[in-house]
């Protein structure tokens, strides 16, 4: 070492220091970032018990609308690409049950609605699953949806009582949905 | 250009920068003056020494565990989002991090005491930033999948543990020969900080579960928070055209947070040619008291949607269940904000090192001077033109200490020049071999080490690099 003088030492060392290199990075990549999560909740929940059903006048026993903004939120709307609502109707009542849910815009106008036939208990629990995007039905109706509208009509009697135990109709409902943020 | 860099930032939210901060190079070079920064217990071989304003002392450092740029951005014709996938969401967890630190020195001096030349006082000014952010794991995958069919697995909200912090430094040491055979320093440091942000030991998780009346139940139990001080000055300042530099300056030069801590050092030779050293660094803590803002999301809520029950339900035909439960859930998990007051401390370091000297030449190299090298000084090391040692560093972080092991060998070549090699290991490599270079002509001297050089290659594809400069002017005339 001791004859190579100090100076070409030195500048080697630098040379070392400040010669590192990077290969080719492609930034422009982010242009191509999908971020897109499936975001999955309920959403409407209703639990009728049967004598209620029994001690409403007429056929039509329950009829209401419920504001929901959930889908019409500005980052919602701009942002869904796709997805189910998925519905669960269970009948443990003595009736026929027709029910009916109604997606509604602000006006009132009905965008979408899906109907359910349940026969008297004993009977299956129904699920129906419903697609909403390319594959589906249009995404404009869960971006425009302000509100759901719930109608239960009672083609049974008002007398009737089931034999199993704490007789209700439950209708359950949730949604899965892909959104995307970036 | 904006667009791109944030979507760098969201990339790598939580993924932007850690705090390794180890000079293993610089620590107890003693041709260096700065080394008396990380160690102010160092022996000290000049008379004085001053750093050239601004150029004495720029440090820069960035390091990265499980991931590098070159991992997502190489020009390889892969999707970007299996990248992701594969290398990160798959791949990492919640204790890998990225750091990066930069330190630049304002003012930096030293002297001998002309009634006690045993004593070396050091003094000066440095701004440091630095920004930490462990992997959010969980919220990552949260980002990026969703909660949909995972049923049951619960996303940790401790997985959000991230900081930053830009202070300046006024600091003022001194530095003692205790005995031939003892160094002993201390520093006193004033900090300023300038801006602070702090998201650290949060707790709670999401998760999705079978409702119990409805098909599903989201539950939120949350106990998060997010302090920070000064950067609404900052935001403003940048939103209004107004200097930011101005801003800088006011809150660096104790308009913004005050703050105390201290340096300790010890240099202790076991015999003539071996010696131990060890420093604790930046014992200390910073009360943010101006520019506060804190937002905190604490609470637990379970959802299951609109839930209407009847007969209860038909009380109130006017009710909105939507917006009831809107506000139940804000009141259950309230989104606050507030000013107070918040103390962050320092993250502290250690050093300490081993080091044998070997190659004995007749006179000291540090000079034709007679320092304090002379047959009487406690550390000799300079009559020596080899050493060989290890070193141990520790910091302390959120997730537990990080610590790394150095092996170092250093030579000098006359009065003129110093080399050192240093291999280490550390979290975020194996393979890390650092080089540093003291050189002296007349009374300048220009020092320059960089870390990792097995990844100069490549530097995106590095886990870790650093590199350090400085001139000063030196004086070894013994007074």
């Amino acid at each position: 070492m001791k004859y190579i003088p100090k100076s070409i030492l030195a500048i080697l060392f630098c040379t070392v220091i400040f010669s590192s290199c990077a290969e080719k990075q492609d930034f422009d990549q982010l242009d191509n970032l999908d971020i897109i999560p499936t975001a999955e909740a309920s959403i409407l929940y209703v639990e009728t018990p049967e004598y209620i059903i029994n001690q409403l006048n007429g056929v039509n026993f329950y009829s209401q609308i419920f504001n929901f903004d959930a889908f019409s939120e500005e980052f919602v709307a701009d942002n869904v690409l796709d997805g189910f609502i998925t519905y669960e109707v269970e009948n443990t009542t003595s009736k026929p049950l027709d029910i009916t849910f109604e997606f509604l815009d602000e006006a009132g106008n009905v965008l979408d609605s899906e109907n359910f036939m349940v026969n008297a208990a004993p009977t299956a629990i129904l699920t129906r699953e419903i697609a909403y995007g390319p594959a589906g039905r249009s995404l404009d109706i869960i971006r425009n949806t302000s509100a759901i509208r719930v109608s239960a009509t009672n083609l049974g009697d008002n007398t009737s009582v089931s034999s199993l135990p704490n007789p209700v109709i439950f209708l359950r409902s949730s949604a899965k949905f892909r959104i995307r943020l970036k | 250009m904006i667009r791109k860099l944030l979507s760098l930032i969201i990339l790598f939210v939580g993924y932007i920068s850690c705090y390794a901060q180890n000079k293993e190079v610089l620590y107890d070079f003693q041709e260096i003056p700065q080394a008396i920064m990380v160690n102010p217990g160092m022996n000290t071989i000049y008379n004085w020494y001053a750093g050239i304003p601004f150029i004495s002392g720029i440090y820069a450092q960035g390091a990265t565990s499980g991931l590098t740029v070159n991992d997502i951005f190489a020009a390889d014709g892969l999707d970007i989002n299996q990248k992701i996938r594969d290398r990160a969401l798959n791949s990492l967890s919640e204790r890998d991090e990225v750091n990066g630190i930069f330190q630049v020195d304002i003012l930096n001096g030293g002297f001998r005491s002309q009634k006690n030349p045993a004593n070396f006082f050091s003094f000066g000014m440095y701004v440091e930033g630095y920004a930490l952010n462990y992997w959010p794991k969980d919220l990552a995958i949260l980002a990026y999948e969703g909660n949909a069919d995972r049923l049951g697995q619960r996303f940790d909200l401790n997985d959000l543990n991230t900081s930053g912090q830009f202070i300046n430094v006024l600091h003022f040491g001194i530095n003692r020969q205790i005995k031939n055979n003892l160094t002993l320093g201390a520093r006193i440091k004033l900090y300023s900080g300038i801006i602070d942000i702090k998201s650290t030991n949060n707790s709670g998780y999401f998760e999705t579960t079978l409702g119990q009346n409805n098909l599903l139940r989201n539950t939120l139990v949350s106990d998060m928070k997010l302090r920070t001080s000064g950067l609404d000055a900052l935001i403003d300042a940048n939103d209004n055209d107004s200097s930011v530099a101005s801003l800088f300056t006011k809150r660096g030069l104790f308009g913004g947070d005050p703050g105390l801590g201290f340096d300790l050092g010890v240099t202790y030779n076991i015999n003539d040619q071996t010696v131990i050293t060890g420093s604790l660094l930046d014992i200390g803590l910073l009360y943010h008291s101006s520019d506060v803002t804190n937002y905190t999301l604490k609470g637990s809520a379970s959802v299951e949607g609109v839930e209407v029950i009847l007969p209860d339900a038909l009380n109130d035909p006017n009710a909105d269940f939507w917006e009831d439960l809107v506000d139940e859930i804000e009141e259950l998990v309230p989104f606050e904000e507030n000013s107070n007051n918040y103390v962050s401390f320092r993250p502290i370091k250690f050093y300490s090192s081993i080091r044998y000297n070997f190659g004995k030449q007749g006179t000291p190299i540090a000079a034709d001077c007679e320092c304090d090298n002379n047959a009487e000084s406690g550390d000799r090391s300079l009559y020596y033109l080899n050493s060989v040692g290890g070193q141990l560093y520790a910091i302390s972080r959120p997730r537990g200490p990080q610590f790394a092991l150095t092996a170092f060998y250093q030579r000098r070549f006359a009065k003129v020049l110093a080399l050192k090699a240093t291999y280490t290991v550390d979290k975020f490599t194996a393979s890390n071999v650092g080089l540093g270079m003291s050189l002296q002509a007349g009374p300048v001297n220009f020092y320059i080490m960089g870390d990792n050089l097995f990844s100069y290659g490549n530097v995106a594809d590095s886990n870790y690099a650093s590199f350090q400069l400085g001139l000063n002017i030196i004086s070894w005339e013994r007074n």
